[in-house]
């Protein structure tokens, strides 16, 4: 959305090159005739002359199609969403001349959003980091690769012997293939450390342990196309018209079947604009708002009794804590007033199957997990989970973060979620075939730590630092982390920090004398680069983007799709595989690391990686997606049904696109699919599927395993554990196993037989490998384990603390001291009564270096600017486009000592899109820090052509009880005009 | 009577002054000229019922929901 | 004879701006020209709806009656193109347009107007189909190639249809059917509810 009225004042544009504003916008016949008289006098416009744009203008030679040249098509995807995009790309000599919409592909039927539209700009990339840069007494110096792999190498050993390998915070990406990603999780595994992170962590960690919790899985569900057959959507902060552009078609498809839509959101969002019904909601107020839409539910017996009975645990508790929720107590928590609740529980009970979207607005709080969990236990009580049209459609961020998340840099699991534990670290190094004591001597073994149970443990089996607290790595009293040393470098690859909160006490951790080492290799220079006033120790690595070589990446819902190399590397950059394989060689431990990986020049075999992929990740599944079916997948995609996903006739008739996980077994067995999650009206061997068992066989005495549920076919007609070796003996299904699978799979179990064959074979026999289990209400594990309400840290109700306060401040969680009481315990809300949430523009993407510096999508949104509602704005005598000053309220607690609110100058848009009370601001901005422009701290020609003030400068401190998700979705700030 | 009689007397010689009254209308009229630029190989192949076809097609193909 | 049409479905629009880059990207649009662009009405209420406009191809295209130096033509079809050498950047084409299509780069010295450019339905212009010349002067030349605009052929949600006008009706006369043939602006239904 542009910075507008309805009448449309003229755009103040902001010349690429210059950073003059120039006028010359998009032109209306009102600012036309206003700007012609100026353009006749001339004069006026001196000191912003538009002589520069005759330069910055992209020449149409350099990559304008030549006629009589052959013309290459390569077709990738889109490397900024997880819709997950098809791109046809058009090259001659090498250079990417044109795109074409990619029809064929059923996830996007040739749509594109307008960054999808845009990447062709990736083939020139004015602003790309070109070569190595080092920062040498404030100044960027060009450096060879050899040299800065050297000095960083060097570096890195030197502080690995001073302080151990856990003093390197090593940030991996979502925007990584599954192979990078892949290998950026074993780079840390090598190394010796636990501290590698991605994207997923700030985005949809709290969704993963939440569904996974609840039954089995934590991805989504069901798929964007499967929504078409949905008769109701509940769409809860997510503004997927943003968001997910792409997804739309499908939604809106939906509606056109019938679909209800209800979207419930603190903004009118564009999403909303396109629903039935809009809820507006207090930020904050999730679970109490889940809560008071099943006590409608349940009033009304409205819950799908059979289906509890068969297929989930624990309702009955969940049925004590909703009981609180009567409409009065719900609309004074959520504002939320009677008469729409029960209009959406009617809708949602009288329309089935029906699904539930959510996204950021119920993730990103502290208490994150209860929300998601909430979200489940709705659809579980009206029955909606596992069955077309309904189930969790849980639309993840970037492009490849469910790919990442399943096999790639996380700080709490190996690859495939198999955890830390011993046993998990044992299952890996049989797949990469090293000693498991060798791999167990690279980690720091010299004491054991804290593990935040208050027992100890080796720092091998303690969950890293997350990327949401590793400016504590830093920052905190190395006696408080439950590891030997601060974090003296970071190592930040594909990921930018301006999505983190608490920028100003980021800033003070950049600054700080223990950080030695600051690694950036990403295609841009990103905020990290510039915000702080570090002079020295930084390493810029220019990095390719996606379409700079090839790989798989993993859809939101879970269908794998593999891109094929568009160009070559632009300037001096280098895929992220290239680079972990060269800092790997010099730190010493390639040879291990790429043991069973060929590496030709340099590069590391991409398809060799998946293949490695496939023989380890048997928890999810990522088993029988081979690179050779993936291609065909490719090749055929025009044979897919665009809404079930299957393929009808052609060669891969009866596959579902993109072999989604779980794709049991090897290869050979040639699995479909699961297209859809717990749908028990196919045979497993089909894409049919049960809940999980994954949380025992009974508890109090009840059974937590299926009662007369089960998948087609199956020759249990009940609930089962997770298969094992002995089960399939006790069964007599043993000697269906050949000799092979035998050996490898005696004494083992379905997640750690290296043969596929107790997978096999369960199936062969209609049974899911891993058990046939109820969903359960109740997560025991979890600090609330029925998910209850909780203010925010910052609220602006602090009335309600005293009934729904927060948890206990905690010594060691994820290694670290962790706050909750303690910062709650202060009322900000007098000087601070602003709500202040934060989202996504359709035109940016993540923290924006990528998107602000593609000058089709600069134009599109050229300031940063906070939503106020039009009572608030007169408030404050704050009109439309006028300059204000966002505070945000700092951190009042004695531990570890008071921090200052940090503060950002935005241009104001008055919109009544924000309610009373609540501001929003895009999150991808960067390049500026407390109304200072940092143009000139960036490599020259690298500043993006869009700058402006990081939202995050102004947030706060506030994370997940489960998983150390941030709370950007409920703090505080005050407006004033600048 | 003799005012009767007078107004058809009248008649034909207002009638008379009305035609004083007409005029031809004084508004030019602009039409588009002929174009007067280069020729457009296009303008022939968008007359060819085969290129309509064809775009139909990817129409069909492109555009529809599937 | 078929007529090229674009049409907006305004049920469908999201204002993602594919349109807008698509149509950038496909015909190296510079800097401050949008041949296409999202307008929203209602911005941020209950009501909003977006449509994306560029030139609408009229039958008795304005810009080509006022033109002085008679630089527009029409194909049989429907498609209004234009010719830059003849043009002079006098601008009437824009006073006549009511949609506002026509747009000028002020690509020289004091803001002096250059020559008009506008959509055109990926048609290029007069020089021949798909040559260099073409390009850097209209941009891309779709239509000769048998495809369509690609602002059309790339619509997040399938909202723009660019094409053979029948076809398109075809389309969103089915679209209506389906809908229940009411408005689903926001509020219908709390307006006239069902029953």
């Amino acid at each position: 959305m542009k910075l507008r009225r309805k009448q449309a004042q003229a755009e103040r544009a902001v010349d690429p090159g210059s950073g003059f504003e120039v006028t010359g916008q998009t032109l209306d016949r009102r600012t036309f005739l206003r700007r012609s008289g100026l353009a006749l006098g001339g004069a006026a416009l001196s000191g912003a002359l538009p002589l520069t744009l005759v330069h910055k203008v992209r020449a149409a030679g350099e990559s304008a199609p030549r006629q009589g040249i052959e013309t290459e098509t390569r077709r990738s995807v889109c490397t900024h969403c997880s819709v997950g995009c098809g791109v046809i790309a058009e090259i001659q000599n090498g250079v990417w001349v044109g795109q074409e919409p990619d029809f064929e592909s059923p996830i996007n039927l040739g749509a594109h959003c307008a960054k999808g539209a845009s990447v062709r700009e990736h083939g020139s990339g004015d602003r790309r980091l070109k070569y190595p840069m080092e920062l040498v007494d404030g100044k960027w110096k060009r450096i060879s690769w050899d040299a800065a792999i050297e000095s960083i190498g060097n570096k890195l050993l030197e502080i690995r012997e001073k302080s151990g390998p856990d003093s390197l915070f090593f940030c991996g990406s979502s925007k990584a293939s599954n192979e990078g990603s892949y290998l950026q999780r074993k780079f840390a595994a090598f190394w010796g450390s636990n501290n590698v992170d991605h994207q997923a962590r700030i985005c949809h960690s709290t969704t993963v342990a939440g569904v996974a919790n609840t039954w089995g899985y934590g991805a989504m569900t069901n798929s964007y196309n499967d929504m078409h057959n949905c008769k109701s959507m509940l769409v809860c902060g997510s503004n997927a018209a943003e968001a997910h552009p792409v997804a739309m078609q499908h939604i809106l498809r939906g509606k056109e079947n019938g679909a209800k839509i209800i979207v419930v959101d603190p903004r009118f969002t564009r999403t909303a604009a396109h629903a039935h019904q809009y809820i507006r909601l207090r930020p904050g107020s999730d679970t109490a708002f889940i809560w008071g839409l099943l006590w409608h539910i349940f009033e009304n017996g409205w819950e799908d009794k059979e289906y509890i009975r068969q297929r989930v645990y624990g309702m009955d508790e969940v049925r004590g804590e909703v009981k609180k929720w009567d409409p009065k107590t719900t609309e004074d928590v959520t504002g939320v007033p009677e008469k729409d609740m029960f209009q959406c529980a009617k809708t949602l009970a009288e329309n089935r199957p029906g699904t539930i979207v959510w996204c950021m607005g119920h993730t990103q709080h502290h208490t994150g997990n209860n929300n998601t969990r909430a979200d489940c236990i709705l659809q579980l009580a009206l029955g909606n989970v596992g069955l077309s049209g309904g189930g969790a459609n849980i639309f993840r961020g970037h492009d490849n973060v469910q790919g990442a998340t399943d096999v790639g840099p996380n700080c709490h699991t190996l690859p495939g979620y198999y955890g830390l534990a011993e046993g998990a670290w044992q299952h890996w190094a049989r797949v990469w075939d090293v000693d498991y004591d060798w791999l167990r001597n690279r980690f720091d073994m010299s004491q054991q730590y804290d593990d935040g149970s208050g027992k100890l443990a080796y720092t091998m089996n303690i969950e890293g630092m997350p990327v949401s607290r590793w400016i504590d790595g830093i920052l905190e009293d190395k006696a408080n982390l439950s590891q030997k040393d601060n974090y003296h470098a970071i190592m930040f690859q594909g990921h930018a920090v301006n999505s983190q909160t608490r920028g100003v006490e980021m800033k003070q951790a950049l600054e700080s004398d223990r950080l030695e080492l600051v690694v950036i290799s990403d295609p841009y220079p990103t905020h990290l680069a510039v915000m702080s006033e570090r002079k020295n120790g930084t390493f810029l690595l220019p990095t390719c983007t996606q379409f700079e070589t090839y790989g798989s990446v993993t859809a939101s819902n879970r269908s794998l799709q593999w891109r094929e190399q568009i160009i070559e590397p632009l300037f001096e950059s280098k895929p992220d595989h290239e680079i972990l394989y060269l800092l790997a060689k010099k730190l010493g431990f390639a040879d291990q690391m790429f043991k069973h990986i060929e590496v030709h020049d340099n590069q590391p075999s991409i398809e060799d990686v998946l293949r490695e992929i496939n023989r380890g990740t048997w928890t999810i599944g990522y088993t029988g997606q081979s690179p050779e079916r993936l291609k065909e997948h490719a090749k055929y995609r025009s044979t897919f049904n665009t809404t079930t996903l299957r393929a009808e006739g052609g060669p891969l008739d009866g596959e579902y696109y993109g072999l989604p996980w779980p794709c049991w077994g090897t290869p050979d067995i040639k699995h479909p699919g699961t297209p859809i999650l717990y749908d028990p009206s196919k045979p497993v061997a089909e894409g049919g599927l049960v809940f999980r068992a994954r949380f025992g066989v009974e508890r109090d005495g009840v059974s937590l395993l299926a009662e007369d549920s089960y998948s087609v076919g199956s020759e249990i007609k009940d609930g089962y554990p997770e298969f094992t070796a002995d089960m399939l003996k006790q069964l007599g299904w043993w000697d269906d196993l050949v000799d092979q699978e035998k050996t490898a799979a005696e004494g083992r179990n379905w997640k750690t037989d290296l043969s596929g064959g107790i997978q096999r074979v369960a199936i062969k026999h209609g049974c899911a490998p891993f058990g046939n289990a109820k969903a359960r209400c109740v997560v025991w594990q979890f600090p609330d384990p029925v998910p209850v309400h909780r203010e925010p840290l910052y609220t602006p109700r602090y009335d309600l603390v005293e009934k729904y306060p927060t948890y206990e401040d905690r010594k060691s969680f994820w290694r670290l001291p962790t706050l909750y009481a303690s910062v709650q315990a202060t009322d900000y809300s007098k000087n601070f009564p602003l709500v202040f949430i934060s989202g996504r523009l359709t035109e940016y993407e993540g923290g924006g270096a990528e998107t602000r510096s593609n000058i089709w999508l600069a134009e599109l949104q050229q300031h940063m600017f906070v939503e106020i509602n039009p009572a608030d704005a007169n408030d404050r005598g704050i009109r439309d486009g006028d300059w204000v000053w966002l505070d945000g309220p700092g951190r009042d607690t004695q531990y570890p000592g008071p921090t200052r609110g940090g503060r950002i100058k935005v241009m104001a848009m008055v919109t009544p899109r924000v309610g009373r009370g609540v501001v929003w601001t895009p999150f991808h901005f960067g390049g500026w820090f407390e109304g200072q422009d940092l143009e000139s701290r960036y490599p020259p020609e690298t500043a993006p052509i869009v700058r402006g003030e990081a939202c995050n400068t102004a947030t706060t401190y506030g994370y997940d009880s489960v998983t150390q998700m941030q709370e950007t979705k409920a703090t505080l700030c005050q407006v004033q005009r600048a | 009577m003799n005012s009767r009689k007078g107004l058809w007397m009248a008649l034909p010689a207002i009638a008379l002054f009305l035609t004083g009254c007409y005029d031809e209308p004084k508004a030019t009229f602009f039409e588009p000229g002929e174009y007067q630029g280069r020729p457009d190989p296009l303008v022939s192949l968008e007359a060819s019922a085969q290129q309509q076809q064809k775009l139909q097609e990817r129409l069909k193909t492109v555009q529809m929901d599937r | 004879m078929a007529r090229m049409k674009f049409l907006c479905d305004a049920e469908r629009c999201i204002e993602c701006n594919a349109c807008v880059v698509a149509c950038k990207n496909e015909n190296d649009v510079p800097w401050g020209v949008n041949r296409r662009r999202v307008i929203t009405l209602r911005d941020g209420e209950p009501g909003e709806k977006s449509i994306s406009v560029a030139c609408m191809h009229c039958t008795d295209a304005p810009c080509a009656a006022v033109c002085p130096v008679d630089c527009f033509y029409t194909t049989a079809d429907g498609i209004v193109l234009w010719s830059k050498d003849l043009c002079i950047g006098c601008g009437y084409c824009f006073y006549a347009c009511p949609f506002g299509a026509p747009q000028f780069p002020q690509e020289q010295a004091f803001g002096v107007r250059g020559k008009m450019d506008k959509c055109t339905f990926c048609a290029g212009g007069p020089l021949p189909d798909n040559s260099d010349e073409e390009y850097a002067e209209y941009g891309s030349n779709r239509i000769a190639e048998g495809k369509l605009p690609l602002c059309a052929e790339m619509c997040a949600t399938k909202a723009l249809l660019g094409g053979d006008g029948d076809v398109i009706a075809d389309i969103y006369r089915k679209r209506i059917l389906k809908r229940g043939g009411s408005s689903q602006s926001w509020g219908w239904e709390t307006a006239y509810p069902a029953g």
